[in-house]
């Protein structure tokens, strides 16, 4: 074996999150938390405590102190927060009111193309064109979609990834408004169904090559291994053997431990062979365009892929599925075993796998939380991953309400933490601003542009990631920066830099004055702050709670204070002039690094 | 002065002991430094100009389908392997007689593997001809490597692999920085830590026009970040926030005053050094004006406007006050899984335009010899098909090309047209010879590394028998 330490090549090891600051914050928050005693079986009993029978301990049920936790909370479970819903978690507490967010069902976002005519065989062609795909996930976001399960399914957009940009098949929007119900469906249901139903959707098929992919042909040609590689890389098991906390385990010579090898990827490759579009149902429609043309319906794209060659749009009697054996991660599947047979022997190997619950556990609460989460947050969503308690893997409720209500999370101290939370992404700052202000679609159709110009717009677009790898990676470390010098990561610094940065600003300022292009569908009237412009500490009160759920800090509130009052608004001010001047408020609010930060 | 090896274990080792979460009084010492005074040089004193611009490939460029082999022998071997039939191409074999106009004639006296002849793509014309002025040299299967290593320690694993192969951000960061995801120093970094000395405005040695990638991270060197329109300027800021002044002087100090969270600070002083150094870049380039066209016959080409605006910061090199420069523009979809005659066509057509853009460019502005031009990648691909697309794979083909560039002739040793030679480590996955450390060295000396500054361009370079691959001549 060559000795590599004779010379400093190795890389450093992965950053550790400073654990022990987070641990002690929330340690020594604990006792200053009131808790508030509801009666056993009373309300919803949907309570953190056992519950089931007679004479149960009492459930506590924790509240926030203040409208600034109340909408802390709601910012962190949700898109926006209202002064209902800070009355609602104050009045509820914390559990019972995400339980009922929870529990809204989602809108789907093909039902709602096909309400709004983007279905339709028209000369629009439709079914040629990636607007729809925008229009769909921005009234997801922008909308008024359940705020908790459309922040968990953006959450898992970002980890399932695919993009519009990487799908060219006729009823390209239809078949990505597919996808997205599919992670709006299954937010809170089982991550092995989500796993199973992301796996065969055509949009993920055509983006990661399962559809159309076939076995070794014994003349050279070899299954494609983009799935294979992908799903265990980054929608399940990743690159190394994880601690129940998410820490990488290592070998005896102190390096972290890989996970597979390529000969499991290329043993795993078979299993993804044989699929393509199930063709039943679809039928074809006159192309108003073009007589004598016929359009496939979009039924094709709503479908899970078949292996089942008799479904496909030229039906055959044999398929093209490996019937060779197959054996990857410890896992063997004998020879001739059937499609649907590999398929859920490899997704129950990888579901069941060590790895899949701190993984994904600590993806979610860096979306959603913090950055930097420390071991034991990860480990006890990872647990409740396991088993949520009722002997259940993989129960995605009981995921993200670990997530949501952990101690880390609710922290109060960790508001004034220097390394917890997060930067907020940029199109989760277009979508709290819509809809904290209350926009609405001129048209109805909410057709807001991509905004993944990196000079002009957001540098990032839902749903359109440049590759399966996300907007950013969930260990992104800038180089030179405080991160690193504190062994810390910062994924959505990864979209920051000397064009990114100026141009976020530069485009909200047009989006909130309604100058913007992208977004000149959206009307947002203002109404609530409009009469509050001519007190601008008021205005500001207002601005301040539903945007940085109260955190803005005093120098940022004198920077923004002295602003708005060096332009005289008084009650008998003209409209535009208080528009003007909630309109600064808001941008200035949402420049601040109190804002820019959520935590 | 440059940080040398010392320099940079004791950096780490700091780093490593500040276990304290803390915010850096340093913002400051990252801080622009604009008309500052060099430190002391590393590289020769002058008014003289170099840059190096790496062309990164993300997807994993199927070199396969960029370099093809052309002499019959060969061709037959590829063409029955990508799915051919006769010369008559099929599969991801194209015709033999469309790779007649970009065949690379071989220089008197290089043979390479089983008398290989090599045809670039059919979409490669302009390259061809950059080729035959010697101004574009092909470098044969390069990759990272710890170690020189052959198939048979590959398999015994008795020499190490660079971590996690074949796996797309992994290999992006080992060839720009030498490891996994997670690095933050780079190849392109360390040169510009070298490089910085040398220029007035040290802030612009390593630039970007492709977004932030570790390639141009160094110990000290920032990564500058320019669009393909030049600086960005944040308008409130600039002109005033919907007609106040006010206004924009408060969003001026929310924007860059101190702030003691870690990921705060962090975003705080990308945009302080973004509003500090635009004017003075918007003035640089305002009065440059190019004759070379940079727009495609048709269509759109991301990658030459990127090129386009390096050509306008070469040409502003004296306003910017800069003498040595790393650049990094980009292209992405080279992950060609599937419909790969199709898509990888276009990319080497693309690539074509903008290199051969690019290098008129540097004629026109008399630098055409000061500025060297790379590719890199994720990794090569299989030689093996799927049916319409190759896999990941590690060794590479690529190009280097300029003024001063030894073209016209390859470097390195061509792999044979085989699944199963020694090679390569299946499915024709190609056993790098050169390694990227090679690779950079040569660059870097080029550049005006000197030979005790190679090894903190390139790491591993001590165990390879050169660090010159030649292609560059003796500076």
């Amino acid at each position: 074996m060559l000795d590599l330490s004779a010379q400093d090549t190795l890389p450093l090891s992965e950053p550790q999150p400073d654990t022990a600051e987070a641990r002690h914050l929330t340690t020594a928050t604990a006792p200053a938390l009131a808790l508030a005693l509801a009666a056993c079986g009373g309300g919803d009993g949907s309570g953190s405590g056992p519950s089931t029978g007679g004479g149960a301990p009492p459930v506590i049920v924790r509240k926030p102190q203040s409208d600034a936790e109340a909408a802390r909370f709601v910012l962190q479970t949700g898109i926006a927060a209202s002064t209902a819903d800070v009355a609602a978690v104050k009045t509820e507490g914390y559990s019972p009111w995400l339980d009922r967010q929870m529990a809204a069902t989602s809108s789907s976002g093909v039902a709602w193309l096909a309400a709004r005519g983007y279905t339709q065989v028209d000369t629009n062609r439709w079914f040629d064109r990636s607007e729809p795909a925008d229009y769909m996930i921005w009234n997801q976001l922008l909308g008024n979609a359940p705020a908790a399960r459309t922040r968990a399914a953006l959450a898992l957009s970002e980890f399932f990834v695919v993009s519009t940009d990487g799908i060219d098949f006729r009823w390209k929007s239809q078949g990505m408004a597919r996808y997205w119900d599919i992670l709006a469906e299954n937010a809170f249901g089982n991550f092995r169904t989500l796993l199973e139903q992301v796996t065969l959707n055509p949009a993920m098929g055509q983006w990661l090559n399962t559809l159309g992919n076939r076995a070794a042909d014994g003349r050279g040609r070899v299954p494609d291994e983009n799935y294979a590689r992908e799903v265990m890389q980054l929608f399940t098991i990743g690159l190394y053997q994880l601690n129940p906390d998410g820490t990488p385990r290592l070998g005896a010579n102190g390096q972290p431990i890989e996970t597979y090898t390529n000969i499991d990827v290329q043993e795993l490759a078979k299993v993804f062979t044989g699929y393509d579009f199930d063709w039943t149902g679809t039928t074809r429609i006159a192309d108003p365009a073009n007589a004598g043309q016929f359009i496939d319906s979009f039924d094709y794209t709503q479908k899970p892929m078949t292996a089942d060659p008799t479904k496909w749009r030229s039906p055959r009697t044999t398929g093209y599925h490996s019937t060779e054996g197959k054996s990857f991660l410890g896992t063997s599947i004998p020879a001739g075993t059937s499609a649907t047979d590999s398929l859920k022997a490899a997704l129950d190997t990888l579901f069941n796998h060590p790895n899949t619950g701190p993984f994904f556990a600590r993806q979610m609460i860096q979306r959603l939380v913090t950055s930097n989460p420390a071991p034991g947050y990860v480990q006890r969503v990872a647990a409740v991953f396991a088993d949520n308690g009722k002997g259940v893997r993989g129960d995605l409720n009981a995921v993200f309400r670990a997530v949501w209500l952990d101690d880390e999370a609710l922290a109060a101290a960790n508001v004034t933490s220097n390394s917890f939370g997060k930067l907020r992404e940029p199109i989760l700052r277009l979508a709290q601003w819509a809809r904290t202000f209350g926009a609405s679609s001129k048209s109805g159709n909410w057709s807001v542009a991509s905004t993944a110009d990196p000079s002009n717009r957001l540098s990032q677009s839902p749903l359109r990631s440049a590759s399966v790898f996300n907007f950013f990676r969930p260990g992104y470390v800038p180089a030179n920066s405080n991160t690193a010098a504190n062994s810390m990561v910062a994924p959505e610094l990864q979209l920051v830099n000397e064009s990114t940065a100026p141009a976020y600003v530069n485009f909200m300022q047009r989006v909130i004055a309604g100058q913007e292009g992208a977004t000149n569908d959206l009307s947002v009237p203002y109404v609530e702050e409009v009469t509050l412009a001519h007190d601008s500490a008021r205005l500001l009160d207002r601005i301040d709670l539903l945007m940085t759920a109260g955190q803005l800090s005093p120098e940022s509130r004198t920077l923004i204070k002295g602003a708005l009052d060096a332009t005289v608004v008084t009650e008998a001010s003209d409209a535009a002039t208080k528009l003007r001047r909630v309109q600064t408020a808001v941008l200035l609010v949402m420049a601040a690094p109190e804002y820019l930060l959520q935590r | 002065m440059h940080i040398g090896k010392a320099n940079e274990i004791s950096r780490r080792a700091f780093l490593q002991r500040s276990s304290q979460v803390a915010v850096m009084g340093g913002a400051a010492s990252y801080a622009l430094g604009l008309a500052g005074l060099g430190e002391a040089a590393a590289f020769s004193a002058g008014s003289d100009y170099k840059a190096l611009v790496c062309v990164f490939l993300y997807g994993g460029n199927d070199h396969n389908s960029m370099l093809i082999p052309f002499d019959a022998t060969n061709y037959a071997r590829y063409a029955a392997i990508r799915g051919g039939t006769g010369e008559t191409g099929g599969g991801l074999t194209p015709a033999r007689a469309d790779l007649a106009a970009t065949a690379l004639a071989m220089p008197q006296g290089q043979v390479l593997t089983n008398d290989m002849a090599y045809a670039l793509s059919p979409a490669m014309p302009r390259l061809k001809a950059l080729y035959d002025a010697r101004a574009m040299a092909p470098v044969l299967n390069v990759g990272p490597l710890l170690a020189p290593m052959t198939r048979a320690q590959y398999d015994s694993q008795s020499v190490p692999r660079p971590p996690k192969l074949f796996s797309h951000n992994d290999q992006q960061s080992t060839w720009q920085a030498y490891s996994p995801e997670g690095a933050t120093v780079g190849a392109g970094g360390r040169i510009g830590d070298l490089a910085m000395s040398s220029n007035g405005n040290a802030l612009f040695t390593c630039m970007s026009a492709t977004g932030n990638a570790v390639f141009l991270s160094g110990q000290r060197a920032l990564s500058y970040q320019i669009s393909t329109n030049g600086a960005i300027a944040v308008s409130g800021v600039k002109n005033g926030l919907y007609g106040s002044r006010a206004a924009g002087d408060a969003l001026r100090g929310l924007l860059t005053n101190a702030n003691p969270h870690v990921l705060a600070a962090d975003h705080i002083a990308v945009i302080k050094r973004s509003i500090e150094a635009e004017a003075f870049v918007s003035a640089a380039l305002q009065p440059i004006s190019l004759a070379t066209s940079f727009t495609p016959p048709a269509g759109t080409n991301s990658l030459a406007n990127q090129l386009r605006v390096v050509a306008r910061v070469i040409a502003a090199r004296s306003a910017l006050g800069v003498r040595r420069q790393v650049f990094m523009v980009s292209m992405g979809g080279y992950d060609t899984h599937d419909a790969q005659v199709v898509n990888h066509t276009r990319l080497m057509g693309q690539l074509d335009f903008a290199l051969d853009a690019f290098y008129r460019a540097t004629v026109e502005l008399g630098v055409a010899d000061k500025v060297t031009t790379f590719t890199a990648s994720d990794f090569g691909r299989t030689l093996a098909s799927n049916g319409d697309g190759s896999d990941h794979g590690w060794g590479a083909h690529h190009l280097v090309m300029g003024g001063a560039v030894n073209g016209g002739r390859f470097y390195g040793v061509a792999p044979a047209i085989a699944l199963n030679t020694p090679d390569q480590v299946g499915s024709g996955r190609l056993l790098p010879t050169i390694s990227v450390d090679q690779h950079m060295a040569t660059l870097g000396k080029w550049f005006g590394a000197a030979s005790s500054e190679i090894a903190s361009i390139a790491p591993n370079i001590g165990r390879f028998s050169t660090a010159d691959l030649g292609f560059l001549p003796p500076v």
